[in-house]
């Protein structure tokens, strides 16, 4: 068997491994429901996991796969982690976290040097994807620090033209 | 060798196994997590208890010195005054219906804003003084003792939350959380510790009847202002009549719909709609504001900011009152304002409407209609032209703000009127809608720029239902009927949703409205180009229905 059957083989052990990282860095009286609430409206933040956790695998296992789509499934995820409280690194540090579920269960498998190789080669796959989820992670701070501009803005956005209107002595109350 | 963390150090927030008892682990507060603080000089405007400057960043919030005393009497008194309170107290069996509900908490991760434990934070000081168990037993019940952290975590719960009531519709015993955090923030206000972003429209209302504190005489032109903007687009000059005694009807609506975009448009929606039924009514410079920040304050704060619509009623002589679109302004009319100021004065009776002739038979007792009954009635009896095609370039869903929709019942009303101005509706999930709802994150006196992360994540089970809708039906609108969601939707929409935006009910409605003798509508209120619609086929376009 190559690299990518093993892969395939053990998604589903080791994505449920990864999420159970991911869900172990909540609080403990909160994974639970992380864990067994799978209505993806009644319970956003594990589906966000789900959809993030499904393409990226896919796409560090060699896959085929796009950059555009693995964004788009990590989108959400990526905007929830952004917005949580805690530093960058502790949003964007869970990538990581499947490296050492990877190396228990796919690096054993690989007993010649083209079969680390391989594996190397995917683990930098989950580099470049970690990097991607970083622009994404920016572009979602950047579109907070807007909204908070925008909002002050809008806020009194018909007094401020008011107030031009009258200093400029073209406002006449009707 | 360098020593680094290893990922997982880095992202645990806390380890595995929790070192301390839940109720001991104490909040951070980071910014972006908290609002600022009330100034002193509002705080002493308002006669509000001990004001004084304080930082929720800093370990010292200058308490009084009795504090402990202020705060355990005033719990006490509440005790006493609301029998709500003490049963919300004694029978939750903390099942955990309510624990997953929370928009907050499906946003945070954080266990203490399950609203079963927000509520517990409370609830385990409560058993120290009021229970013979918490007496006796202490902590060994769940029971604790007042401290300066208690205070703050209080502080930090108490404005994550934005009583939106959901946890309360899956409560099997109806324990209204909503009303456990007014309480909190009205014991909070009693050593001196309110928010920015509520006491100071607060103040602005209490001088001069707004959340701005705008002025009548600017108060007037700025409205003038938006009828000209009528004009630009429909070439019909809507009446602006102001303070009109003898007006068969008084017009309310929160005052961010006359000062904020795009609550803006909404409000030429409705000028534009009163004119064309040419309505006997009036708006009022005292009563310029429908919004009620009171009642994320106190109750009496709440009862004294509302008081001004039952006295405009009275001095202007009007028969009844219609009310805009708008969240928090319809709970406190729907179910405290009869209590608060009423009965309604002499000279108003049970409303009908002038138009259709039906009766508002729920409304007798307050005197006061919302504008989404009012226009679905107007439909439902064929008194409007409407051009939905308009509105074709929009495909629209509709989000439930949290108070008209749990606090009065009034869902299916915009539905109503949505699809008769629109062509193209969508509703979102099941569970986020109607009854269940999720909130728009910001609700409550909550919707401020400094805490736009904590907004984010607080409103991302609506942003997540709303996304769902683009995805899968292309929905590029949301309406609503809350002047605070008009404020805080577009950011939340931009942030989860980016393409999708926001608006009221009424600013449909006169996009869609065929008026007499109006122009070729070639733009909409906002003054953008109707998609594929140039002047000759505006033309064919009139009169349709």
């Amino acid at each position: 068997m190559n690299l990518l059957e093993y892969f395939r083989n053990d998604k589903e052990d080791i994505l449920r491994l990864w999420t159970g990282a991911v869900y172990a860095a909540s609080p403990f009286e909160t994974k639970g429901l992380l864990r067994t609430v799978t209505d993806p409206f009644g319970n956003p933040g594990a589906d966000m996991i789900r959809e993030a956790a499904g393409a990226l695998y896919d796409a560090v296992a060699g896959e085929e796969t796009t950059a555009a789509d693995v964004k788009s499934a990590m989108e959400r995820f990526v905007k929830l982690r952004a917005v949580q409280q805690g530093t960058p690194s502790q949003a964007l540090g869970v990538f990581y976290l499947l490296k050492p579920v990877m190396r228990e269960r796919l690096l054993p498998h690989c007993s010649t040097p083209d079969d680390v190789n391989d594996y190397l080669t995917a683990e930098s796959r989950l580099d470049s994807l970690a990097l991607l989820a970083f622009d994404m992670y920016m572009a979602a701070r950047e579109t907070l620090a807007e909204s908070r501009v925008k909002e002050i803005r809008n806020q009194h956005a018909q007094i401020t033209r008011w107030a031009r209107a009258f200093r400029g002595g073209s406002f006449i109350a009707g | 060798m360098a020593k680094l963390p290893t990922p997982q150090e880095l992202i645990a927030t806390r380890p595995p196994f929790p070192k301390a008892h839940w109720l001991d682990v104490k909040p951070e507060f980071a910014p972006g997590c908290f609002c600022y603080p009330a100034k002193k000089e509002t705080m002493e405007l308002l006669h509000m208890p001990n004001p004084h400057e304080w930082d929720p960043a800093a370990d010292d919030w200058g308490l009084p010195e009795n504090w402990e005393q202020v705060l355990c009497d005033a719990f006490a008194e509440r005790l006493e005054k609301h029998r709500s309170l003490k049963l919300f107290m004694d029978i939750c069996v903390r099942c955990g219906a309510c624990a997953d509900k929370c928009h907050f908490f499906l946003g945070t991760n954080d266990p203490k804003n399950m609203p079963v434990l927000r509520a517990e934070l409370l609830r385990s000081l409560y058993r120290r003084d009021h229970t013979m168990l918490g007496k006796i037993l202490g902590k060994a019940v769940g029971a604790r003792s007042w401290d300066k952290s208690v205070v703050k975590e209080l502080f930090y719960y108490a404005y994550q939350c934005t009583e939106c009531r959901r946890c309360s519709l899956f409560c099997p015993y109806g324990i209204d959380t909503a009303e456990i955090t007014m309480i909190v923030r009205e014991l909070l206000h009693e050593v001196g510790l309110g928010t920015h972003w509520i006491m100071d429209p607060v103040k602005n209302c209490s001088f001069t009847g707004n959340h701005l504190g705008i002025q009548p005489h600017s108060f007037v032109e700025i409205v003038e202002m938006l009828a000209d903007d009528c004009e630009t687009v429909t070439g019909i000059r809507p009446k602006t009549p102001f303070n009109k005694k003898n007006a068969e009807i008084l017009f309310i609506t929160p005052s961010g719909d006359v000062f904020a975009d795009p609550g803006i448009y909404t409000f030429m929606g409705y000028l534009l709609l009163f004119h064309e039924l040419d309505l006997d009514y009036t708006l009022s410079t005292y009563a310029s504001e429908g919004g009620n920040f009171g009642s994320f304050t106190s109750f009496n704060m709440a009862k004294k900011l509302n008081a001004k619509m039952y006295a405009e009623a009275e001095r202007l002589n009007v028969k009844w009152i219609l009310g805009g679109e708008c969240g928090h302004m319809w709970r406190v009319i729907n179910q405290y304002m009869d209590t608060y100021n009423g009965p309604a004065p002499a000279n108003m009776i049970p409303p009908v409407s002038p138009v259709t002739g039906t009766p508002f038979a729920n409304a007798a007792s307050t005197k006061m209609v919302h504008i989404a009954e009012f226009t679905a009635d107007l439909i439902y009896h064929n008194k409007l032209k409407l051009d939905p095609g308009r509105n074709d370039h929009i495909i629209t869903t509709f989000h439930d703000s949290c108070n008209p929709s749990r606090g009065m019942g009034l869902l299916d009303e915009p539905r109503y009127v949505l699809k008769a101005v629109c062509n193209n509706f969508v509703e979102m999930p099941e569970n986020t809608i109607r009854e269940q709802t999720f909130c728009c994150g910001a609700g409550s006196g909550l919707n401020t720029e400094e805490i736009m992360e904590l907004r984010m994540r607080a409103g991302m089970p609506r942003g997540n239902a709303l996304r769902h809708v683009q995805q899968q039906f292309g929905v590029n609108h949301m309406a609503c009927i809350c002047a605070i969601d008009r404020a805080t939707l577009p950011p939340l929409a931009n942030y989860w949703a980016p393409g999708v935006t926001v608006s009221g009910l009424h600013e449909l409605v006169a996009n869609a409205l065929v008026m007499t003798g109006e122009q070729k509508r070639t733009m909409d209120l906002r003054q953008e180009d109707l998609p594929g619609v140039d002047e000759d086929e505006a033309d064919g376009r009139e009169g349709g229905e």
